[in-house]
């Protein structure tokens, strides 16, 4: 289980260095908001893709703990005067909570009917952030304080967000390289060889989802700051959808994968106007394309450029000697 | 639990490899296992006992149930009377990771293989059993996390290399071929460091040639002191490699015994080796 990545520390380097110095040579503040935008939305995808691209767990309503991020964070900070600091880690711990109790029922469903839970799961969430408009403001809305100095100016709120993306892509690539990343992979391609092996299905989908919840609330609450003002409009399913195809587009079992179809996704429509128009169209076109095309995901042409091992008739040689003292020191234990 | 199963294990391992003792170990046991499919019995009142340091063919004609009692030892189905032991203790009602974790392991007709995987990530999966540290320890690749990583790779590297495929370790395990793929299937049960190994059908598909090396394969796991159950078809393979050879039909034992006595038993032959 190799990232791309790690293959290749130079451009490793090179990118974080571009990265990290975009304030200087963005074109204009708004290019910097959008990267601003980009970030916070790999902060849950990021978090979504050990669901959906290693675990193979269906999610599309993770809108829904998007939105409760949001929510949770435009009220304790906005609504309370919370820190906004504090009102962002709540916002995490809300998100995985929430998280937790949805999966507690539903991933003991199989795939298709898992999907349709999340999706219901989302659509509640959105008319409960209509009813409740004592809280949530209703319809109208509610507006969502900035983050303090020194975060309050675009470069700097920027280098936060970054930081925060930077933080979950390196847990999950954490995860994907150990051992756990192994039985995640293993829970999406073959549930029997999985139970052959002693992972425990449900606790190890839990903890999955719990994550991916905590990275939702933590995206969320980002997100709805950089709005500035939310209301149930911002937290439409074609948003959870959104998430769901970057991941898709970007490829299973990978993180450079996600995090490129997240960047094209979300910049493409804004950096080329026609392109805008289309809208939903766009993303539809765009699924199309990959899914016929190249099913194994855009982070898949970079397979083409790594060297291939020459496909030889291999001959299967038992190392007897080899094998006896392996075995051994396993009775020894 | 863990820890029970850790005494457990090590009470099979402290009488290993020396095989005069195997007696004394802990044996894998089926008594009077019936499996019934709707009004079909499967497998009807079975009794076996696989022992550690042994190879235990388990032969017979299609249907006769012999990859019904394999997923009735390791979890996979649930039996419908009759218990499943380890020792002394019981099994029967322990699911298939509990049972892994208890030190029975398996591979499959057809090997179910990560195949996006390199042939190494696939046989490190099979330590997991031996994995302690959870999500959050991962994530945040604790030194704990990562040691046990790596002590995982290092077994499956050297248990890799020890059934012969030392030249493939970073291919993705779906470009292998198919003996490739049931070498490796072994490997992944072995680094999970079993006390028992179910094998169905492992030279299915192979060559006089790659079948041999099975053979000396899983006789060294034998010599290893691990209990070994063969399903098999290819009976001058098990005739050869076996110390006791059970034969079913119909669901039941018409024959137990050592390779010669079954070997030479009419009903034996007139129900399955034929004349």
């Amino acid at each position: 289980m190799k990232p791309i990545s790690s293959s290749r520390p130079v451009l490793l380097v090179l990118s974080l260095v571009a990265l990290v110095s975009l304030p200087f040579w963005a074109p204009d503040e708004y290019k910097i908001h959008l990267a601003t935008l980009i970030a916070a939305y790999w902060v849950l995808i990021g978090g979504l893709n050990l669901a959906v691209g290693y675990t193979g767990l269906l999610s599309i309503g993770h809108v829904g703990l998007f939105a409760i991020g949001a929510y949770a964070f435009a009220i304790l900070a906005g609504t309370h005067d919370v820190h906004p600091y504090v009102a962002l880690a709540a916002a995490g711990g809300i998100g995985g909570l929430c998280g937790l109790l949805l999966g507690l029922p539903s991933l003991r469903l199989p795939g298709f009917y898992f999907a349709m839970a999340t999706m219901a799961f989302g659509m509640i969430v959105g008319e409960l952030s209509l009813a409740f408009d004592g809280l949530t403001g209703g319809g109208a809305g509610i507006s969502v304080p900035a983050f303090p100095a020194p975060f309050d100016k675009p470069a700097t709120v920027f280098w936060l967000v970054l930081s925060l993306a930077a933080i979950v892509t390196v847990m999950t690539w954490n995860v994907a390289r150990l051992m756990f990343g192994r039985s995640l992979v293993a829970l999406r391609d073959s549930e029997v060889a999985a139970a052959a092996v002693g992972i425990p299905f449900y606790r190890t989908k839990l903890a999955v989802y719990s994550f991916s919840g905590v990275t939702a609330g933590v995206g969320g609450a980002v997100f709805a700051s950089l709005q500035t003002y939310i209301t149930p409009e911002t937290f439409v399913f074609d948003l959870g959808m959104f998430f769901f195809i970057c991941i898709i587009i970007g490829g299973r079992g990978s993180i450079l994968g996600p995090l490129l179809g997240t960047i094209a996704l979300t910049a493409l429509p804004e950096v080329a106007a026609p392109l805008a128009k289309l809208g939903q169209f766009f993303y539809g076109i765009v699924l199309l394309l990959v899914v016929l095309l190249v099913p194994e995901g855009i982070g898949s042409v970079f397979h083409l450029f790594r060297k291939q091992p020459a496909k030889t008739k291999h001959v299967v040689k038992p190392e007897l000697e080899l094998l006896s003292t392996a075995l051994r020191k396993g009775a020894a234990r | 639990m863990n820890a029970r199963e850790n005494t457990l294990r090590k009470d099979v391992s402290a009488a290993l490899p020396a095989h005069v003792s195997k007696a004394a170990a802990a044996a894998l046991s089926a008594r009077d296992v019936t499996r019934s499919f709707g009004a079909v019995k499967a497998v009807d009142s079975v009794s076996l006992q696989l022992r550690p340091g042994e190879i235990h063919g388990l032969i017979g004609p299609n249907g006769s149930g012999k990859t019904t009692m394999l997923n009735l030892l390791c979890g996979f189905y649930p039996v419908t009377s009759g218990n499943i032991a380890i020792g002394s203790r019981d099994v029967t009602a322990a699911t298939v990771q509990q049972r892994s974790a208890a030190g029975i392991a398996r591979t499959f007709q057809k090997p179910r293989l990560l195949n996006s995987l390199s042939v190494l990530d696939n046989a490190m999966l099979g330590g997991w059993n031996s994995t302690r540290s959870g999500f959050l320890a991962a994530a945040l690749a604790t030194p704990r996390a990562r040691r046990e990583n790596a002590d995982i790779r290092a077994r499956a590297e050297e248990i890799l290399c020890g059934v012969g495929l030392r030249e493939v370790l970073d291919r993705p395990a779906g470009n292998l071929d198919h003996a490739e793929q049931r070498f490796l299937e072994i490997a992944r049960s072995l680094v999970a460091q079993p006390s028992f190994l179910l094998l169905d059908e492992p030279a299915g598909g192979l060559t006089e040639h790659e079948i041999a090396q099975l053979a000396a394969v899983v006789g060294t796991v034998r010599n290893a002191g691990i209990g070994v159950l063969l399903v098999e078809h290819h009976t001058d393979f098990v005739f050869k490699i076996c110390d006791r050879v059970t034969t079913l039909n119909l669901g039941a034992t018409i024959k137990h015994g050592t390779p010669d006595e079954v070997r030479n038993d009419p009903e034996v032959i007139a129900v399955y080796l034929g004349a």
